[in-house]
């Protein structure tokens, strides 16, 4: 089964995960017609700013046993066992917002959405695109990401690739750097600038 | 990460109007800033482009997502690409100030620019001659028409160069020659850069990037350079004048009028207006007890260099000021100016106005200026900023204001020095002065405001560096108190003895952003003086704070020039580590002078030192060691 895994160093905040995400969880499923449409689709993944101003794609993390579906007494959050994906049934939600209250990362939104029922906010988030990967499409964030943050695999080949990484950095004649210098380079920069007081 | 009970600026009337500012819901540019966060990386990096619609395109610097755009172009080429897109808008805006003041040169030779005059003949004939035009037994008006033709070929097509290039030591000229970087029309080098890199034109990032030190040059030496002379000439060359600056420039009991934006046309005629004796009656009539006129940024710059006009802020100040409450009326030209004005203003009672053709804004009155009718338009809006005196409500003058002398044109240098530069040269000889540096840009809310330009120009002034200053950084220094005589306590011994001997600040404000040619005029005659080069002299640039396109041509022109600069923020090159090292140390080989980037002003200030220490050590001076 695979997953979407987040590589925090790779992402270079463009935000281009919301745009398809809302898009993908529009009627059109085209972001020029998805931003007319009423009401708004909204992104189910949240870019967020670091210390130092790095991005961070923050998105729902599918936890189990899942705090949002605990506190949840309508019974609108479930787990797709075959999947393990946390999802949200529209038409049971009360938008009481315990879920949220509940959530460790603050990926769960209160709004009216294109999938749900009409003139009535509902809690929203992340549903790991389950429509698209039943077309055998991959989650639109990891799609659209360019830079490597997002990727869709299967965990143990994650977790294989992640520790190959790891220990060709611990060679000592390693000859490529963990960070390309040019993004070290900006990083260091930014960091500079924070740390005098910059905004 | 921003946070707003942390102090934003080194200034305590910038700490005290963002406070005011957010108690009275007005929202910022740090706010703004804030909410950008984090900002795209493809376009921090340079790597993403929209040059064309088979894209948009971005390359992943991580090096697994796509290497090249739609068309082919790789990191190379589209980081090159943008930087020089960003050199021909830089070139593009100054030189289109200068082409503002031919035509009113122009106006003023037929008669069509009312109220506009020669202020200064010896300048008008000097350039006259410069640019080949005939002046004996002529009339000013006639040798200013003259003149301004001459200008306009300078922007076309019909030289092999731009006319004050000839201002460049030779050795200078011989260097831009071999690499074919001589400047051949204003606006054709523009063009040109834009041309190059259409798709599909330009596809070698090195002769890319020959072609934007060009364009560059277009402006220094040429679009720029026309904008500071021809202000001269109609406005008067600036001398040694004491003004004030700080928020403390706004009066409680007058009518508050505030120039902003860069060229001197209108803000020249509203100065004019806000003398009419029926105005300031009027003003008095309402109850204020007069009428005081102000600046913020470059065209208040302009202003204090010429008529000793107080400065009431810069960049980052220009939304601070309207938050005082004080602010009768923000009468607004063009360039940085941010488009939030006109929503913070309408929290106030202060009107807004815009006055260019080329320059509109939200929730601004447009009162188009033209040279014809600029100085009856004048008169309307500064009427218009009395009769609102009385709907003043709560006012903020966060503290009182700080001395300063401006107005050192590189005329002005040169009379403080006895006519001649031979004594700042004697001085760095003998190593009283070790040499000089010209901080010059913007504010940018990614550097607490005012931190960088008010610590370099600390350090500087102690190690015995004369500094120059224009634009953002010269009110910023105004206000830390560096630009009165008595700063000279605050500089090494060698620069201090000469300041006292010749009565100047350590600090020598030299104008508005445009008027950084008037450097380039500057370290041209040290270069005459001794014989050398511009990049031989022990003289350097920098830019802490800078955000802007004209700050990107600025500093390409003084490297293009041979000074070497220093930028505080990192512009948006790091996807091409090729681009980058080119820039920090490959053009040492081209024109004898690279950028170097460094956020933090106190190890800028090392580099800065070492940078004309080692200058000096090559010109057989003594040279001290910088650690």
């Amino acid at each position: 089964m695979k997953q979407v895994v987040v590589h925090p160093k790779r992402c270079v905040g463009c935000m281009q995960c919301m745009l398809a995400c809302a898009t993908a969880h529009s009627r059109s499923q085209t972001l020029f017609a998805a931003v007319h449409e009423t009401p708004q689709p909204k992104p189910r993944i949240h870019v967020g700013a670091g210390r130092f101003n790095e991005g961070f794609p923050n998105r729902c993390r599918h936890c189990d046993p899942a705090p949002c579906q605990t506190a949840c007494l309508a019974g609108a959050i479930y787990r797709r066992d075959s999947v393990g994906t946390v999802m949200v049934n529209p038409d049971r939600c009360i938008n009481c917002a315990s879920c949220a209250m509940a959530c460790p990362y603050g990926v769960i939104r209160f709004h009216e959405d294109p999938l749900g029922p009409a003139g009535h906010a509902i809690a929203v988030k992340c549903d790991n695109c389950s429509a698209r990967v039943a077309k055998g499409q991959t989650p639109a964030c990891v799609e659209i990401c360019k830079a490597g943050a997002l990727t869709y695999e299967r965990m143990d080949a994650a977790m294989r690739r992640k520790t190959r990484e790891v220990s060709r950095s611990m060679s000592t004649d390693a000859d490529q750097p963990a960070i390309p210098a040019g993004v070290a380079l900006l990083r260091t920069v930014k960091q500079t600038e924070i740390a005098l007081g910059g905004s | 990460m921003f946070d707003p009970r942390e102090s934003l600026s080194v200034t305590q009337d910038g700490d005290r109007l963002f406070a005011k500012a957010q108690q009275d819901g007005v929202e910022t540019v740090w706010e703004r800033h804030e909410a950008q966060q984090p900002q795209c990386g493809f376009c921090d990096m340079g790597l993403s482009c929209r040059i064309c619609i088979m894209g948009p395109c971005r390359v992943d610097p991580f090096g697994e997502g796509p290497q090249t755009g739609v068309c082919g172009a790789d990191a190379d080429i589209i980081v090159a690409r943008n930087l020089c897109r960003m050199i021909a808008a830089g070139a593009a805006s100054h030189s289109d100030h200068g082409r503002d003041l031919v035509e009113v040169l122009a106006g003023v030779a037929d008669g069509s620019a009312i109220g506009y005059k020669i202020r200064d003949e010896a300048k008008l004939r000097r350039l006259a001659e410069e640019y080949g035009v005939a002046t004996q037994d002529k009339a000013p008006l006639a040798i200013a028409g003259e003149l301004a033709q001459a200008m306009m070929e300078d922007y076309g097509m019909r030289q092999k160069a731009v006319k004050m290039v000839a201002r460049a030591p030779e050795k200078r000229r011989e260097v831009w020659k071999k690499f074919g970087l001589t400047p051949r029309g204003i606006d054709r080098e523009t063009s040109e850069m834009m041309h190059r890199t259409h798709m599909g034109v330009d596809n070698d990032w090195q002769s890319l990037l020959l072609q934007a030190m060009r364009n560059s040059l277009s402006d220094g030496w040429g679009g720029s350079m026309i904008a500071t002379e021809v202000s001269d000439i109609l406005f008067g060359v600036p001398t040694p004048r004491p003004t004030m600056a700080n928020a403390g420039v706004l009066k409680d009991d007058q009518v508050n009028i505030v120039v902003h934006g860069h060229n001197p046309v209108v803000s020249e005629m509203v100065s004019k207006a806000c003398q009419d004796k029926a105005l300031v009656d009027l003003a008095k009539a309402k109850g204020a007890g007069g009428i005081n006129l102000v600046g913020v940024c470059c065209t208040g710059n302009e202003l204090l260099m010429r008529r000793g006009i107080a400065m009431a802020g810069n960049h980052l100040m220009t939304e601070l000021i309207l938050s005082t409450g004080a602010v009768d009326m923000m009468i607004v030209d063009y360039q940085c100016i941010m488009p939030s004005l006109g929503k913070v203003a309408a929290s106030y009672h202060t009107k807004m106005v815009s006055t260019s053709d080329k320059a509109k804004f939200p929730h601004m009155a447009h009162h188009e200026f033209h040279p014809h009718n600029a100085e009856k338009k004048a008169v309307e809006v500064v009427r218009a900023a009395v009769e609102n005196y009385v709907n003043r409500g709560t006012v903020l003058i966060p503290m009182g204001s700080q001395e300063a002398v401006g107005g050192f044109s590189v005329e002005a240098i040169v009379g403080a020095l006895g006519g001649t530069p031979e004594p700042l040269i004697d001085a760095i000889k003998a190593g009283n002065i070790r040499g000089a540096v010209g901080i010059v840009g913007c504010n940018n809310p990614k550097i607490k405001h005012d931190y960088g330009h008010v610590t370099l120009t600390r350090r500087l002034i102690e190690n015995d560096i004369l500094v120059v200053d224009t634009g953002c950084v010269a009110v910023a220094t105004a206000k830390a108190g560096f630009k009165v005589p008595a700063a000279a306590e605050m500089a090494g011994p060698g620069l201090k003895a000469i300041c006292h001997a010749l009565g100047i600040p350590p600090v020598l404000h030299m104008g508005s952003c445009v008027d950084n040619v008037r450097i380039l005029v500057l370290v041209s005659a040290l270069a005459d003086a001794l014989g050398v080069d511009i990049s031989d002299l022990p003289v350097a640039g920098s830019a802490p704070e800078w955000y802007s396109e004209k700050a990107v041509t600025i500093g390409t022109y003084f490297v293009a020039s041979g000074v070497t600069t220093h930028l505080g923020p990192m512009p948006p090159i790091t996807g091409s580590m090729n681009v980058v090292n080119l820039l920090t140390s490959g053009l040492k080989d081209v024109v004898g002078a690279t950028f170097a980037v460094e956020p933090d002003p106190e190890k800028a200030a090392v580099f800065l030192r070492k940078t004309i220490e080692d200058k000096r050590k090559a010109l057989g001076l003594d040279a001290r060691s910088v650690d």
